[in-house]
Parts: structure tokens; C-alpha cells; sequence
């Protein structure tokens, strides 16, 4: 007979043993790294730590603030694909039916295609000899083609925004989906109008759910570097390339480390402090 | 004021509209995998169905389908399942570390792939381990835990506790109350955790590049063979053959699921 | 409740069908004690060897004349996606017998002892390889790398939009093209590139000479479309008539030039540069013969012709290289003219201390506002 006390080792051991295997102990091997003078050497062999790497990072102005640019495309990108994907999840919750598991799953069913492949279909569509470009041009409406489109920040964060939409659109779901349906009785007998419903029981209501679909978008978008390699050409940079680069570039693994350390401090205290404003248990709650 | 009706076509319109731009990519992809050119380039030279054909006489290519599969698979089954643990213990237990818990469960969000990649790829190096689809699977489930743990609170949080009280007040012990009164609860969350985690897998490709040693899954694959450019519809037929299959498959549930 | 439950079990099934059969296909590779090749007849030899390789050389059409000859020895491959990738792949202790790094970043596997040497009496191919492609495997006089893919590195570009042609490494960076530049990923390349440009000694830049450089490429960035990592993206980026001038190997040249894509390939009055793939051995490999028989099998005729015909890079087989006959081939490796190795500069070996200043300019180029 198990009760509940007992049940909470069972349900505690398991995840804090994978994350602490997996994730815990490979981050402490990374910060480790950082405080290496080089790669040479046996990789595993002690050495002496050294603060080399950070002292480099801290004479480079531009990798601070390329993390602030990041950062910044990160907040738009969160917060355009929150806005967006609140239609979406408003629609599956309270339009969608008994429909609604399977317009979410649509959503999801393209990301089971290669993301390499559908950007190259993408980008065939944006580039300014493509599909866009050339059914404009054709129109009149534009008498040459849009370089805006392609290989540069904008390109970047609008890809960024299509692809976090559906994602952005899950937790939204969820909060909404708990919503009592009785509230919005309780609000019609008690003479509010629709409008008035939606401001006063929907909105309030979702906020967790918006909350946490910020922070699912925002906090890995501050690494994103995939989309950059992609869409961004030489301009579309962010930092999350220049770790990569660093690690399968340039071989330099400790300053790679010591420039993710770096990101991984800043966005967690980003997120500390915006949830010492939004006390998101609270939220849950 | 706005009809109920028109309402719902504008939201409507809405939705659809957004899922036409989604597979606005993939119809694009389709429409190459007829194409008789080996250049992602318009204009289109003619149709063939070889690229199809072919598909199937091309060994490595369904094993590295097959590989992303089962490590999709295995991951999201493993994700969903301590994700939900995580959201049981943060949703109905009081301890001091509950809030190092969940940022623990969230914290790969922040760290970058590449780093946990070669993180992932020191430590099995201490322990010995070799590379394979398992390590590729460890990884994806790490990454997929915060979706999990996600997903599974915002539901768990919304219902409070009494219907599990109840429970046990008539005598179940936890486990068999959460098999019957928690479980029929969360489901559809845990179907949406499920399909998230198996999303986030399926088509990772940083993760599997470091860790997947000698048997690539499909995105590791595609990026090999993306040198030869007479390859490349091949590979645009079984991604467009991969997406048809599972949007028939979920069709089909959904008429199943109707007609109970 | 049934629902949930069917789903759940049905689920349960397929994951553990799927992983079991998952772990069951999953080759094991097994190392088997060397046997002595006179004792077992080629045909009849087993065996496994782990490779690491770029991406697209695990096809079999690369290794066809190891496969025929062995047919019973499997060939497991692994995925390097870089120089530095793979570089970094075998300092973390991966465990492949073979791997297949480029000029440039060779000195570094002997300096930190993960190549053996080999034993070139053991290949019956070694005399087809010309004498100047072996010295480029040979670190502090002993043969530690088999050459066996090369190719030039020049500037491609549009026919069509450079009408005037190019004739030097300095078109990478000329406000003409503004926006239609597109260089390769790669902060040593760019140092090369400047060291052409501006007649500098490549192995002995110093500090000035890169800060130069530097600021050079940070202003470039402003004339370069997107930087390429592979050839598929320059490839496509140039048929669509996005990039009209790039730095370019010339598989590059040969795929647009089948494709129909109006290109050339420039010949800059600074010389092209040439590169040479090589294979390594690992050191402490237990399957150090078997390995020797996979690379002199990589010498031959079938599988240079393969990597000629379906990569347009050159093979280390003298006969392979004389046997090209496709006109779209000979241009490419400009097989006509006899003069062409000797205008053309070799990459040379990078010392730790380069590698690293030269990657972190780069870096800091692409980090630029």
C-alpha cells in the first residue's frame, strides 16, 4: 500500500536522476571547460583553471552586444508569436468542438517534416528571384525585388515567428481549456456581453497560459542559431552562430563554453527576475 | 456587435489560414518530388514518379526513417512519462526544493543544443559509453522535458486536489488513485505532451549529429546526403511521404474516434 | 477510460516493438583479431571498420573497391561535419579506426599523438599517387596521411552578370558586386584569401597583418549576401541568380556548369589555392590491417572515378586523373592546362596558436554591428 508520502520519492527519483545525469553533470563538465587555457592535451586530464577565456570575452565588445541583440529579437519574437497563437488556441478551445484534437494536431503534423527541407522551400519562395518576388513583379505592384525578404534579421525573426506559432499556441490551449464554462453563465446571467466576458473572465484567466507560452518561445530563441545559418546571411547573425562556430569551427571548446556560460547566466537571470514580477506559481495556482 | 457566426469565420478563417502557410512549404516540397530537375529551382523541368520508386529500393534511406522513429518514439514516451511525474510533484506537494525542481526540468530550454551536444558527448566519453541511437534518445528526452512538465501543469494546476482526497478517503492507496481519478484527468494533456515530445524529436538534427555515432536518424541523414544534388528529391519524396502518412493516420483517428 | 487505456497500451507496444527492434538492427561493431592477409582469402574476410567521414563519402560508390574486394567486411560510418568537428570528434576519444581530415589541420593530430604512422609498403596503389601529393601527408618526415581527394579553391561566378570576368582574389571584395558576394564560412580561408591579396607569407601572418585583415572582412561583410558552409547552398544561392561572384571549390564549377548555369571559373593573377583530403589512422586502433586495406582500396581506379564523376573533386590516382575524358570535367580541373599546378598556391599545414587567433578573428568579424 503506497501512500502518499511514499509515492513522493517514486515520483521524485527518477526525473531528478535523468536531469542530474544528463543535464546537471554535462553543464558541470562544460563550466569546467571554460576555465581551460586550451584544448591540448588529454582531453580528461585535470588542469589548472584559469579565468584566460572570460578575460577574452570580456575585451570583445561586440559579443555583449550581440547577446543583447539576441536577446532583443528574442522578446519580439516572443511576444509577436504569443499575440498570434492566442487566436489559434482561443479557436481550438471554444470554436473547434469535439475537432479540436485534430486541427491541433494538423498544427503540429508539418514539423514532422525536415525543418532543413521546408526553409529551402521557403526560401525558394522569398528569395528575389522567387515565387513572391516574381508574382509581384509580375502584378506591377513592385518594379524590382525585395531584398527585404532573405538573408537578414527581418528574414530571421518572421521565421522565427511561423515557426513558434503552433508551439506558442499549446500551453495557451491549456490554460484556456480549465476554464470553467460556468464562469461564463455566472457572467452572461450576472448581464455581461460577450465582450465584456471575454475581458473579464477569458483574458485574466489565460495569462498563465500566455506567460508560459512567452517564456517557452523566449528563453531558447536567446540561442537560436539554426534559423540564422538559414535564412540570416552575413547580417542575420546571432549569438547563439557564434557559440556554434566556436565549437564546430574553430575546435575551441573552452572559450565556446565560456561564451554559453555566459548566455546560460544571462537568460537565467532574466528569468529570475521577470518571475520575481510574475510569480508564476501563483499563476498556476 | 458581431454574430456568433461571423465570429467564428473570422477566427476560423484565421486558423485555416495560418495551417495554409504552414504547408504552404510542404506543398512546394510535393510539388519538386515530381519534378524530373535535381534543382530545388524553378522553373519545374517535368513529372516523374521515379523519385518515388526509387525511395524504396533506397536501403539507408528507410533505415534512417526507421532510426528517427524508434528514438522519437522511445524519447517522447520517456518525456512524457517524468514530465508528468514532475508536474504531479510540483502540483501536489509542498517541499522546499520545488521550485529548484521545475527549474531544473526547464532549464534545457536555455541551453543551447550545441552545448549540450558536446556536453552530452564528454560525459559519455567518461563513462565509456558509446555513441548510438540510445544516447541520441537520452538527449532528445532531456530536451523534450520541459515541454512535458509544461503542458502536464498547466492541466494538472487547473483542478485542485479534493477528487484525489476523496479517493484515498475511501481507501485507494496514491498509486491506484493516480492510475484512476489523476490519469483520466490529465489525458488529453498527456496526449499533447506526448505529441509535442515526439515533434521535438523526430526532426532534431544538433543533438543526433553529436551523438548519433553509426546509425543517423532522417535530419542527420538528409544533411549527408544534401551534397549530392541527385539525391536530393529522393529525400524530398520521403519527407513528403513521411508527412502524408502520419496526416492519414491521424485523419483515420479522428474518423474512429468519431464514429464511438 | 477504454479509450485511454487502448491508446496507452497500444502506445506501450509500439514503443518497446520499435526500440527492440531498434537495438536489434543496430549493427554491433565487433573487432575481430587481424588475421594475416596471406591466411585468408579476400573474399572470405570478416571483419567491421568504423570511418569517420564527411557527409555524402559514406555512400558505397566511395569505398566500392574495398567492398568488392572484401565483401564480407561491413563499413560503419560516422558523420563529421567540419575540419574542426571531426578534429574535436577524435580528441574526445571517438573510437572510429579511419577518419578523413583536409590540409591545413593535419599537424595537430600528430602533435596530440591520435594518428598512426603508415605503412605505405602495404598498399599496392602507393605508386600511382604522384610524389608531391605524398609529401602532403607526411608530418616531421614520416607518412602519417593518405592523400585522396583534392581540388582547387577559386572565385566562381556569373557569366551573365560579370561580364568583364575576374582576375583576382580582391573581386571578393568589390563594392561592384555589392550584395552578391558570397564567401565561405571559414576565418583561416579568409586569412588566405588576404595573404593572396596582399602578397603576405601564409604560414608567418603577423598580429598587424591580421588585424588588417580583420578589419577588411569586417567591411566585406557589408558587400556579402550570406556566408556558405556547404556547396548545395552556394550551388543553389548561384543558379537562382542570388550570388553572382563566390569563393567556390570546384565541384561547385562542375555542378552549375551541368546544370546549365552560365559560370567560370576564375583563374586570379595571385594564383588559385589547392586543398587535399586525406586518411588517417587512428592510433591505438586494434584493426590497423584491415584499415591499411580499406585505404589502398580508397586509391582505386573504381572509386576514383566515383569521386571524379559524382563529386567533381580530383583523386590522389595519377591513372584515374589522366583517364578523364567528360569536357565539362577537364574544364573544371583544368586538365589542359599543364602550367596550372604550378600557378596554384597548397594550403599549408596551421599551428594550434593560428587556428586559434585566426578562427576567433573570424568570429569577431561575424560578431561585428
Amino acid at each position: 500500500m503506497l501512500d502518499r508520502r511514499s509515492a513522493f520519492w517514486l515520483l521524485l527519483f527518477p526525473p531528478l536522476l535523468w536531469l542530474g545525469l544528463f543535464l546537471l553533470a554535462p553543464l558541470a563538465l562544460m563550466a569546467a571547460f571554460s576555465f581551460r587555457a586550451d584544448l591540448s592535451g588529454e582531453l580528461l586530464q585535470a588542469w589548472t583553471p584559469t579565468l584566460a577565456q572570460y578575460a577574452r570575452l570580456a575585451a570583445v565588445g561586440s559579443y555583449w552586444r550581440l547577446l543583447g541583440v539576441s536577446a532583443g529579437v528574442a522578446l519580439v519574437v516572443a511576444v509577436s508569436a504569443t499575440a498570434l497563437a492566442f487566436p489559434v488556441a482561443y479557436f481550438l478551445a471554444f470554436r473547434a468542438g469535439a475537432r479540436a484534437g485534430l486541427y491541433l494536431t494538423l498544427l503540429l503534423i508539418p514539423f514532422w517534416t525536415s525543418y532543413l527541407l521546408r526553409v529551402m522551400a521557403l526560401k525558394l519562395m522569398l528569395g528575389s528571384n522567387g515565387v513572391v518576388n516574381s508574382f509581384l513583379l509580375y502584378l506591377g505592384v513592385i518594379h524590382e525585388p525585395i531584398a527585404l525578404l532573405l538573408y537578414n534579421r527581418f528574414a530571421v525573426v518572421l521565421t522565427l515567428i511561423y515557426v513558434w506559432i503552433p508551439f506558442a499556441a499549446l500551453p495557451i490551449l491549456a490554460a484556456l481549456q480549465r476554464i470553467d464554462l460556468a464562469l461564463f453563465e455566472a457572467a452572461a446571467d450576472l448581464g455581461a456581453p460577450p465582450p465584456a466576458q471575454f475581458w473579464r473572465v477569458t483574458a485574466p484567466l489565460s495569462l498563465p497560459g500566455l506567460f508560459a507560452a512567452f517564456f517557452m518561445v523566449f528563453i531558447p530563441t536567446v540561442g537560436e542559431y539554426v534559423t540564422p545559418l538559414l535564412v540570416g546571411g552575413s547580417q542575420g547573425m546571432l549569438y547563439g552562430n557564434i557559440v556554434q562556430d566556436f565549437f564546430t569551427k574553430a575546435a575551441n571548446w573552452p572559450f565556446g563554453a565560456a561564451l554559453s556560460m555566459i548566455m546560460l547566466v544571462g537568460t537565467l537571470a532574466l528569468a529570475a527576475l521577470a518571475l520575481r514580477v510574475v510569480d508564476l506559481r501563483q499563476l498556476l495556482q | 456587435m458581431t454574430s456568433p457566426r461571423a465570429r467564428f469565420s473570422l477566427l476560423g478563417g484565421y486558423y485555416f489560414g495560418l495551417v495554409a502557410l504552414l504547408y504552404l512549404p510542404i506543398a512546394i516540397l510535393f510539388l519538386f518530388s515530381l519534378n524530373s530537375g535535381t534543382l530545388l529551382s524553378f522553373p519545374l523541368r517535368g513529372f516523374t514518379l521515379d523519385w518515388y520508386t526509387k525511395l524504396f529500393a533506397a536501403d539507408a534511406v528507410l533505415r534512417a526513417a526507421r532510426n528517427s522513429l524508434v528514438v522519437a518514439t522511445g524519447s517522447s514516451f520517456a518525456a512524457t512519462v517524468l514530465g508528468a511525474m514532475v508536474a504531479l510533484l510540483t502540483t501536489r506537494y509542498e517541499f522546499r526544493a520545488k521550485n529548484l525542481l521545475l527549474a531544473l526540468a526547464v532549464l534545457p530550454l536555455i541551453v543551447p543544443f550545441i552545448v549540450l551536444g558536446v556536453a552530452l558527448l564528454l560525459l559519455f566519453n567518461v563513462f565509456h559509453i558509446e555513441r548510438s541511437l540510445w544516447t541520441v534518445g537520452i538527449a532528445h528526452t532531456v530536451v523534450a522535458l520541459p515541454y512535458t512538465v509544461l503542458i502536464v501543469t498547466a492541466r494538472l494546476a487547473g483542478f485542485d486536489a479534493h477528487l484525489e482526497e476523496a479517493a484515498m478517503d475511501l481507501g485507494a492507496d496514491y498509486l491506484t488513485t493516480i492510475r484512476r481519478v489523476i490519469f483520466p484527468i490529465i489525458f488529453p494533456a498527456l496526449v499533447s505532451a506526448w505529441l509535442t515530445a515526439f515533434t521535438v524529436s523526430f526532426d532534431e538534427f544538433a543533438l543526433a549529429l553529436f551523438l548519433a555515432g553509426t546509425t543517423p536518424t532522417f535530419p542527420v541523414y538528409l544533411f549527408s546526403q544534401l551534397r549530392f544534388a541527385n539525391r536530393l528529391p529522393i529525400m524530398i519524396a520521403l519527407a513528403v511521404l513521411l508527412m502524408l502518412g502520419t496526416l492519414t493516420l491521424v485523419i483515420l483517428a479522428e474518423r474512429i474516434r468519431r464514429i464511438e | 477510460m477504454n479509450r485511454a487505456r487502448l491508446f496507452i497500451s497500444l502506445l506501450t507496444t509500439l514503443t518497446v516493438l520499435l526500440v527492440a527492434c531498434g537495438g536489434a538492427a543496430t549493427p554491433a561493431p565487433t573487432a575481430m583479431p587481424t588475421v594475416a592477409p596471406t591466411e585468408v582469402p579476400p573474399a572470405e574476410l570478416t571483419g567491421s571498420l568504423t570511418v569517420l567521414d564527411w557527409a555524402g563519402y559514406d555512400a558505397p560508390d566511395f569505398w566500392i573497391d574495398f567492398q568488392n574486394t572484401y565483401p564480407k567486411v561491413t563499413a560503419n560510418f560516422e558523420i563529421g561535419a567540419s575540419d574542426a568537428d571531426i578534429y574535436a570528434k577524435m580528441k574526445a576519444g571517438d573510437q572510429a579506426d579511419i577518419f578523413h581530415p583536409y590540409t591545413g589541420w593535419l599537424q595537430f593530430y600528430v602533435d596530440e599523438g591520435l594518428v598512426e604512422e603508415i605503412d605505405t609498403s602495404q598498399l599496392k596503389n602507393w605508386d600511382k599517387v604522384p610524389d608531391n601529393f605524398k609529401k602532403v601527408g607526411q608530418i616531421n618526415g614520416k607518412q602519417y596521411f593518405l592523400p585522396w581527394d583534392w581540388g582547387f579553391t577559386s572565385i566562381l561566378y556569373r557569366t551573365d552578370k560579370i561580364p568583364e570576368g575576374v582576375d583576382s582574389w580582391a573581386a571578393l571584395m568589390d563594392p561592384k558586386y555589392a550584395g552578391h558576394i558570397s564567401m565561405w564560412d571559414d576565418g583561416p580561408g579568409a586569412v588566405t584569401v588576404s595573404s593572396y591579396i596582399h602578397g603576405w607569407d601564409e604560414t608567418k601572418i603577423t598580429p598587424e597583418q591580421l588585424t588588417q585583415a580583420q578589419a577588411e572582412w569586417t567591411a566585406q561583410r557589408q558587400l556579402n549576401l550570406f556566408y556558405w558552409a556547404g556547396e548545395p547552398e552556394l550551388v543553389s544561392g548561384m543558379a537562382s541568380g542570388d550570388v553572382w561572384a563566390a569563393y567556390a571549390w570546384q565541384g561547385a564549377y562542375a555542378t552549375l556548369l551541368g546544370q546549365g548555369v552560365p559560370v567560370a571559373y576564375a583563374n586570379p593573377k595571385e594564383g588559385r589555392n589547392s586543398w587535399i583530403g586525406v586518411y588517417g589512422i587512428r592510433k591505438g586502433t586494434k584493426n590497423y590491417d584491415l584499415a591499411l586495406k580499406f585505404l589502398d582500396a580508397k586509391l582505386g581506379v573504381a572509386t576514383g572515378n566515383n569521386v571524379v564523376n559524382l563529386f567533381y573533386y580530383g583523386h590522389s590516382n595519377g591513372d584515374v586523373m589522366k583517364g578523364i575524358t567528360d569536357p565539362t570535367l577537364k574544364q573544371a580541373f583544368s586538365i589542359d592546362d599543364p602550367q596550372i599546378l604550378q600557378k596554384t598556391n597548397f594550403t599549408p599545414n596551421l599551428t594550434a596558436k593560428q587556428r586559434d587567433d585566426w578562427t576567433a578573428m573570424w568570429a569577431e568579424v561575424k560578431a561585428a554591428p
